[in-house]
């Protein structure tokens, strides 16, 4: 079922080395590198773009496109998105952890395609052991000439520097992971101009994430086209999926795209925990609007297919809630993440989603009132005006709609619990519960 | 700037981390890129961010300490107050909260009679609850200076509090803690790891940090 | 239509089409085309964040209507937008309940109320009854971030504003957001106040009440306030103002946007020096000297007495110094007086610490201010703007740093423009001579300055660059940069109206209107109108005293001037006044000068007179009255109407503006200069001289002098600092407090040289006098030289002697 294993192949094989430079030279590491190297560098970067890779950081954009919108302006700069912190996400820390190598090789790469002499790996603060990993593989690489000056005879020069953040997950949006390199609070930036026109140091910037480069070796070594040519049309290519909460075989899974959510939850995910029911999940991570069985297990596992259906498939992760879960609490929990995550610049998402966290917390501590309901929308719909999705946003960016996904969410499917909450007839509690 | 500047405005520091800095100068295209890393460097000498490191990382990369002040503050890493000698970061986010990551946080709090978000007075553990820390599937996760556990029920949470506290580990190794405590991962860790973190502060070489022993 | 005009654009704003410059920002096109669209954090002199969102519109996409910040949106061809529909309206209810949800909402206590835009929108867009039943974020209640701002937290909007404009327009980045999300707040740096020459400005431009200004705390409520629109005399700079007053009393200046000066800003010394104008001390009543000391007079005694003793001497032994404090009517009714009353040629309203007037005044290639924004290079060899010329700094700092302008900055110490120049000349003083012709043949590692001074069109900003520097080098620079092709020059100086009275004929080589002395028709002409001249080219302030010392003369007209503080020379001021016959002083305050004279005469001054004044790039500009002076305080004009009249001659003026249309007939580059164009008509926002129905005879282009370098060591560089202990920023309680501790500056060697370091005390010793001052060690100051801030309370003994002595403090047990 995850056959080819693009991303995976070499940690599943060698357990135990799969991150040294012995190991990933001993199973054909940089000959991709080498080969690009023979290439003319527009052949380089036709190749990613003949794979259709839509970017796996969470947006979903193709990034064959995303590069050709680089302004021609030097110097230029590739930065990686290792910021990894939507809840339910852990794919790119074992992609970092376990084949530092295959990134770099796809870093210098992409590189080589993009015509950048400097590339920054953001990696998030609370990541060190992954860190270490890639600096170690960074430092090989300089030792084996595959970094630094005049790279493997080529002319050809890279440096690739390690940046860690200091913890905030806003710094994951492209545009406030620039400003935190640049050393400024992690505020996203108003686009346009877009990173690929005025990026790190306002140059032209491209922002790929972690899982996304990894895959750009394999591109080279067996064609773009072979890559296109693995799952649906439009969500080509294998993908890291992070299956976590109640089910038995939670982790990391390489996949074709297109199974049905039923397989990748029953099969894959080894189904739920204590063979309890499945009462919902999330599909791609925090900021997805959940899923549902009744309507949505044998919904198509790609990236439009959950799109038409009113969620994403986001960072990969997908998060799952037996029968017992108090879904009240649980998307408590997600908008306590946001309204904490949110980096305070703009009113609705600053003010929003604060208000929209003390809200259900007063609702789940018995002091809610019959108007809270319908507020909570109304809330909602004035930082995502129409509660349509894609969502419309008020704000900057999308964190603050990204907080409205759960109240929606268990509006939609669970309404009736949300609303046994509610203190009913005479006494409408109207006590303010402070939040610590 | 002359290294003769740089170990002027830093004199305080080790000789190991001043080069550090200078480093990190050198590294990026404009100096205040540094900002960040240099905080980590200031925390491992200072214990935390103190406002004297926000003074000296302003010198070093020529803004101002308030500019400084506005960027450590906008991130949870920067401590700006006492920390313990061991900091315990508790996920509550989605995935652990549904495996149980309240227990856990309240199980620590006991075994360090130390509340959620105080230091205890013995200086020995600080304690507080974060948001996703990238373990879902090893849920419910935590890391002591930010070096993960996985799988860390309550009660082995309580036995790991025990052991830091009698064992007083100069370096604390993720392998250890993890084999010691910890269950189900995430995914295979691959093999062992030869560095740890010695302070509250994310153990990465070019910010200051030591293999096992080196402490 | 467009083709004539290829930078407008159309876009339809609600349905209708309209013309727009191309590129202009959304909410600015529909403001100017009648469409105001509502804004917390955009400020049309700042860079748009979008942070506040209140801006919100719809404008059509290929995929729909889209929300968008109209402040951060450029207009293209053909775009639609939509300002009022349900989504908008709904957004931006959505936004102001956000926003009010953790407001205080004590408007009744705020010195904002009133005025609010948080408040007024609220009104206009507003949702009514408050949904939120959570508890309020709380902060402590205002804090003190400087000597005149305080800070409240809870009212803070969080539009970036102040933040903006101390790190982006002013440059010190003091005042910062700290934390983030919900717990986003601004804040300074433990320890570090948000010490800022600019601070005012972020009260001013503060949408809400959480900034505020201590001299205005409480003093008054918006509906209550008079107002006049005028300029600050603060500097030549002539920055526009609103002049707010109750119960006829000043309490706000707040800054006027007018393009061509201050852009909106001005520097906390324009905006609170007005209380001088309300200080205990000021002069209310005419002063008499007696046996025992000046004892209080009648008006009547005190101008017969005046009109006798200055009857009593021939004319030439008489002289007038001052006329720069007040209005260009002011400056012209006192020359008039002294040249066709007293009959003397001895008139000067610089101070001996200025330029050559024919410099000032008649410039070929003066430089506008909005030169610098066009500029290719600007060369700055002068006095720190920062302390002189704050506003202009602005602009500067805004060329250089958004604009592209490569800025050269030639000074013998640090200055507030270092960190945005592309190269920076140290020099000890004295040696200036030496570093112009080295600079001038590119020499000595000279050559990529000389280079970046010929990229294009070129700006010299010339002054002294400290006050013991000799006024001459200033005009060598001007006349090596005018050298070179698309060339401009600003003589500065710094003195309130010093041009106006130049231009007003207040200096031995001028006549009014930017007539040479010796210009045979140009005096021609004004005899027609003023009767004889007196022959001959006058002296300048330091032959006056001189002149005074030696017994050549023997009275002295003061009118808003006191040598004792503003001569380079303070010993010879003294014993100038001492030796002096007869002194009569006209002043608003008992200045160390002014205590010296035989008659002081109380006067009107700052927004007690109307008339106009004239700024360093020869801008005309209406100065308004909205108070009348204290006591029996008179306008300086009719003072010396009545003192003609009892000496049998008169300045025949009925009222100022008859004098201001006598200026526009006997002053050539004044011609066609009438108070209604400036208050109502094309000169809004000044008209620059010459005027187009006017003429500029004096042509003058600055020449080598000649100037050599001089040797001395230590060389003291003496130059001023924004709150010195200048007799009005002392009558300001609040400029008063901002006053700087005294000090003397060492280069580490020569620090090293005398064995000193820093905090030592040291004695400090001139040719006019010796101050003990504790010792800074300043690598950027030039080896082999001191420095010493100008005029404070302390090192005002000291005077701008070319060279200081260091000895050991007289404390230390030698
Ligand atoms: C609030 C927010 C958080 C994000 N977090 C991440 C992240 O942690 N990692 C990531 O790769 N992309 C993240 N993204 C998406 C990035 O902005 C960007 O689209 C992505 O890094 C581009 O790389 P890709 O095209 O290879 O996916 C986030 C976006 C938003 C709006
Ligand atoms: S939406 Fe939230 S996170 Fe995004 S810019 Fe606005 S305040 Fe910051
Ligand atoms: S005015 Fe446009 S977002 Fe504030």
């Amino acid at each position: 079922m995850t056959a080819p294993l693009i991303l995976t192949q070499r940690m599943v094989d060698h357990r135990t080395d799969s991150h040294t430079i012995s190991r990933y030279e001993a199973s054909g590491g940089y000959d991709a590198l080498r080969r690009a190297l023979d290439m003319p560098p527009e052949d380089v970067a036709a190749a990613v773009k003949a794979s259709n890779i839509r970017g796996r950081g969470g947006a979903g954009f193709p990034t064959g496109v995303k590069w050709g919108f680089l302004a021609p302006a030097y110097p230029r700069y590739l930065v990686i998105n290792g910021d990894e912190s939507e809840p339910g996400t852990f794919k790119d820390r074992q992609l970092l952890e376990r084949d530092p190598h295959q990134l770099v090789e796809g870093v210098i790469i992409s590189s080589v395609a993009l015509g950048v002499h400097h590339a920054f790996i953001y990696i998030r603060g609370e990541y060190p052991r992954p860190a270490r990993r890639v600096q170690r593989a960074i430092d090989e690489a300089y030792q084996k000439g595959y970094l630094g000056k005049d790279i493997l005879g080529s002319g050809f020069d890279l440096d690739v520097t390690v940046h860690l953040g200091g913890g905030a997950y806003i710094c994951g949006e492209e545009t406030a992971l620039l400003n935190s390199l640049e050393g400024r609070r992690g505020e996203p930036r108003i686009k346009p101009p877009f990173p690929a026109v005025e990026g790190l140091y306002a140059k032209p910037t491209i922002v790929n994430n972690v899982e996304t480069i990894s895959n750009v070796p394999w591109m080279i070594l067996n064609g773009g086209e072979a890559y296109a040519h693995i799952g649906p049309e439009k969500s080509s290519g294998t993908r890291l999926f992070s299956l976590s909460g109640h089910l038995k075989k939670p982790g990391n899974y390489e996949i074709v795209m297109g199974m049905s959510w039923r397989e990748l939850i029953y099969e894959v995910g080894g189904g739920i925990k204590d063979d309890r029911k499945l009462k919902c999940w999330i599909p791609g991570g925090a900021s997805a609007p959940w899923f549902v069985p009744d309507l949505h297990l044998d919904v198509p596992v790609t990236i439009d297919d959950t799109g038409q259906h009113g969620s994403m498939l986001g960072s990969g992760a997908v998060v799952a809630m037996d029968e017992s879960t108090n879904v009240v609490a649980a998307a408590h929990r997600i908008v306590r993440f946001f309204a904490h995550e949110s980096c305070g610049q703009c009113t609705p998402c600053r003010e929003g989603t604060t208000w929209l966290e003390r809200m259900l917390w007063r609702i789940m501590n018995g002091h809610g009132r019959p108007m809270d309901l319908d507020m909570l929308l109304d809330v909602c719909d004035n930082i995502s005006p129409g509660l349509r999705w894609p969502p419309a946003q008020t704000t900057i960016c999308p964190l603050g709609p990204s907080a409205v996904s759960p109240i929606r969410s268990i509006m939609t499917h669970f309404r009736d619990e949300i609303e046994a909450m509610i203190p009913t007839a005479e006494g409408v509690a109207s006590e303010v519960v402070r939040v610590g | 700037m002359s290294e003769r500047q740089l170990d002027k405005i830093v004199a305080s520091w080790s000789p190991a981390n001043r080069e550090r800095a200078a480093t990190l100068l050198a590294t990026y295209p404009e100096k205040r890129s540094a900002v960040m890393p240099l905080l980590y460097l200031a925390a491992l000498e200072h214990g935390h961010v103190v406002d004297a490191a926000m003074h000296e990382v302003a010198e070093l990369t020529g803004l101002t300490p308030a500019q400084v002040q506005s960027v450590a503050s906008f991130y949870t890493m920067y401590k700006r107050a006492d920390v313990g000698r061991y900091l315990i970061s508790v996920c509550t986010s989605i995935s652990c909260y549904l495996m149980g990551g309240d227990e856990v946080l309240a199980a620590i709090e006991d075994a360090t009679r130390t509340l959620d978000g105080e230091t205890s007075d013995d200086g020995v553990f600080s304690v507080e609850h974060v948001e996703c820390i990238g373990a879902c599937g090893g849920a419910p996760a935590v890391q002591v200076n930010y070096e993960l556990v996985e799988g860390l029920h309550p009660d082995k949470a309580l036995t790991m509090c025990q052991w830091l506290k009698k064992a007083k580990p100069e370096v604390v190794m993720g392998d250890e803690l993890q084999e010691k405590f910890g269950d189900q991962i995430s995914f295979d860790w691959g093999p062992a790891e030869p560095e740890g973190a010695v302070a509250p502060v994310p153990a990465f070489g070019p910010y200051g940090s030591a293999a096992a022993g080196e402490a | 239509m467009l083709a004539e005009q290829p930078d407008q654009v159309t876009i339809h704003i609600d349905g209708e089409p309209r013309q727009v410059p191309a590129r202009e920002l959304l909410i600015k096109a529909a403001e100017d085309t009648g469409t105001y669209i509502p804004r917390f954090c955009w400020h049309p002199r700042m860079k748009p964040v979008g942070m506040c969102r209140m801006c919100l519109v719809e404008v059509e996409t290929p995929r729909g209507k889209m929300l968008t910040t109209s402040c951060t949106m450029p207009v293209n061809e053909g775009m639609v937008v939509d300002t009022q529909s349900d989504v908008v309206t709904k957004a931006q209810e959505g936004i102001l309940e956000f926003l009010l949800i953790n407001h205080p909402l004590d408007c009744p206590v705020c010195d904002r109320g009133g005025e609010c835009p948080l408040q007024d929108q609220t009104m206009a867009y507003g949702p009514g009854e408050s949904r939120f039943v959570e508890e309020k974020r709380h902060f402590e209640k205002p804090i003190e971030i400087s000597d005149v701002v305080l800070l409240d937290r809870e009212r803070c909007i969080l539009c970036a504003r102040c933040t903006r404009f101390s790190d982006e327009v002013s440059g010190d980045p003091l005042i910062e957001f700290i934390e983030r999300g919900g717990n986003t707040q601004v804040l300074t740096f433990p320890d570090e106040p948000f010490a800022s020459y600019f601070s005012g400005n972020t009260v001013q431009i503060c949408p809400v009440g959480a900034l505020t200004a201590k001299p205005y705390r409480f003093r008054a409520r918006p509906w209550d306030l008079e107002a006049v629109e005028s300029v600050s005399l603060v500097d030549t700079v002539h920055s526009k103002v609103s002049v707010q007053s109750s119960q006829n009393e000043i309490v706000r200046i707040n800054g006027v946007d007018n393009d061509p000066t201050n852009h909106g800003w001005l520097s906390d010394k324009d905006r609170f020096i007005y209380e001088y104008l309300h200080g205990k001390e000021r002069l209310s009543v005419p002063l008499i000297r007696k046996d025992y000391g000046l004892a209080e007079a009648s008006w009547g005694d005190a101008l017969d007495l005046v009109a006798e003793r200055l009857g009593s001497f021939r004319g030439d032994a008489v002289a007038g110094l001052g006329g720069a404090q007040g209005t260009n009517e002011e400056a012209y009714a006192f020359s008039k007086f002294l040249r066709t009353c007293i009959v003397t040629p001895h008139v000067d309203a610089q101070m001996g610490d200025g330029l050559d007037p024919q410099l000032l005044a008649g410039v070929t290639n003066r430089a506008t201010i909005d030169d610098v924004d066009r500029a290719a290079a600007i060369l700055l060899w002068a006095g720190d703007l920062k302390e002189e010329l704050p506003v202009l700094y602005l602009r500067v700092r805004r060329a250089a740093r958004e604009l592209g302008a490569k800025l050269v900055v030639v000074h013998p110490r640090r200055t507030g423009l270092d960190d945005v120049a592309r190269h920076k000349i140290t020099y000890r003083p004295g040696e200036g001579p030496d570093v112009l012709r080295k600079l001038a043949a590119g020499a000595d590692g000279y050559a990529d300055v000389l280079d970046t001074l010929s990229s294009g069109p070129v700006v010299a900003i010339v002054g002294r660059t400290g006050l013991s520097e000799d006024g001459r080098l200033a005009e060598s620079v001007a006349a090596f940069v005018s050298g070179m092709d698309e060339a401009r020059v600003l003589p500065i100086v710094r003195r309130a109206n010093t041009y106006g009275a130049l231009d007003m004929g207040l200096a031995p080589t001028l006549l009014p209107g930017r007539v040479a002395i010796d210009d045979a028709a140009g005096r021609e002409a004004l005899e027609a109108v003023w009767g004889p001249l007196p022959d001959g080219t006058g002296r300048g302030a330091t032959e006056i005293l001189q002149g005074l010392v030696d017994g050549e003369l023997g009275a002295l007209v003061l009118y808003g001037a006191d040598p004792v503080r503003d001569h380079p020379d303070p010993t010879l001021a003294r014993q100038a006044l001492k030796s002096a016959e007869f002194v009569v002083s006209l002043d608003l305050f008992l200045s160390d000068s002014a205590a010296m004279a035989d008659v002081v005469l109380p006067v009107e001054g700052f927004a007690e007179t109307e008339g106009t004044a004239t700024n360093l790039e020869g801008r005309v500009q209406k100065v308004n009255q909205l108070l009348p002076g204290p006591g029996q305080t008179r306008q300086a004009w009719t003072v010396l109407d009545e003192l003609a009249r009892r000496m049998g001659a008169q300045l025949g003026a009925q009222t100022v503006e008859s004098l201001a249309k006598e200026i526009a007939t006997v002053a050539p580059a004044y011609g066609g200069v009438t108070w209604d164009r400036l208050d109502w008509g094309d000169g809004r926002s000044g008209m620059r001289l010459p005027t187009e129905a006017g003429s500029q005879p004096l042509q003058y282009a600055p020449l080598d002098t000649g100037l050599l370098a001089g040797g001395e060591r230590l060389a003291l560089h003496y130059a001023r600092v924004l709150f010195d202990d200048g007799v009005r920023n002392r009558m300001a309680p609040s400029l008063a407090r901002l006053q700087p501790e005294p000090f003397v500056a060492l280069h580490p060697r020569d620090a090293g040289a005398f064995a000193v370091s820093a905090g030592d005390v040291v004695r400090v010793v001139t040719e006019h006098g010796a101050v003990e001052l504790p010792v800074r060690i300043d690598p950027t100051l030039a080896e082999g030289a001191a420095y010493v801030p100008a005029n404070l309370a302390a090192t005002a003994v000291l005077g701008a002697a070319p060279s200081v002595t260091i000895e050991p403090s007289a404390g230390d047990g030698g």
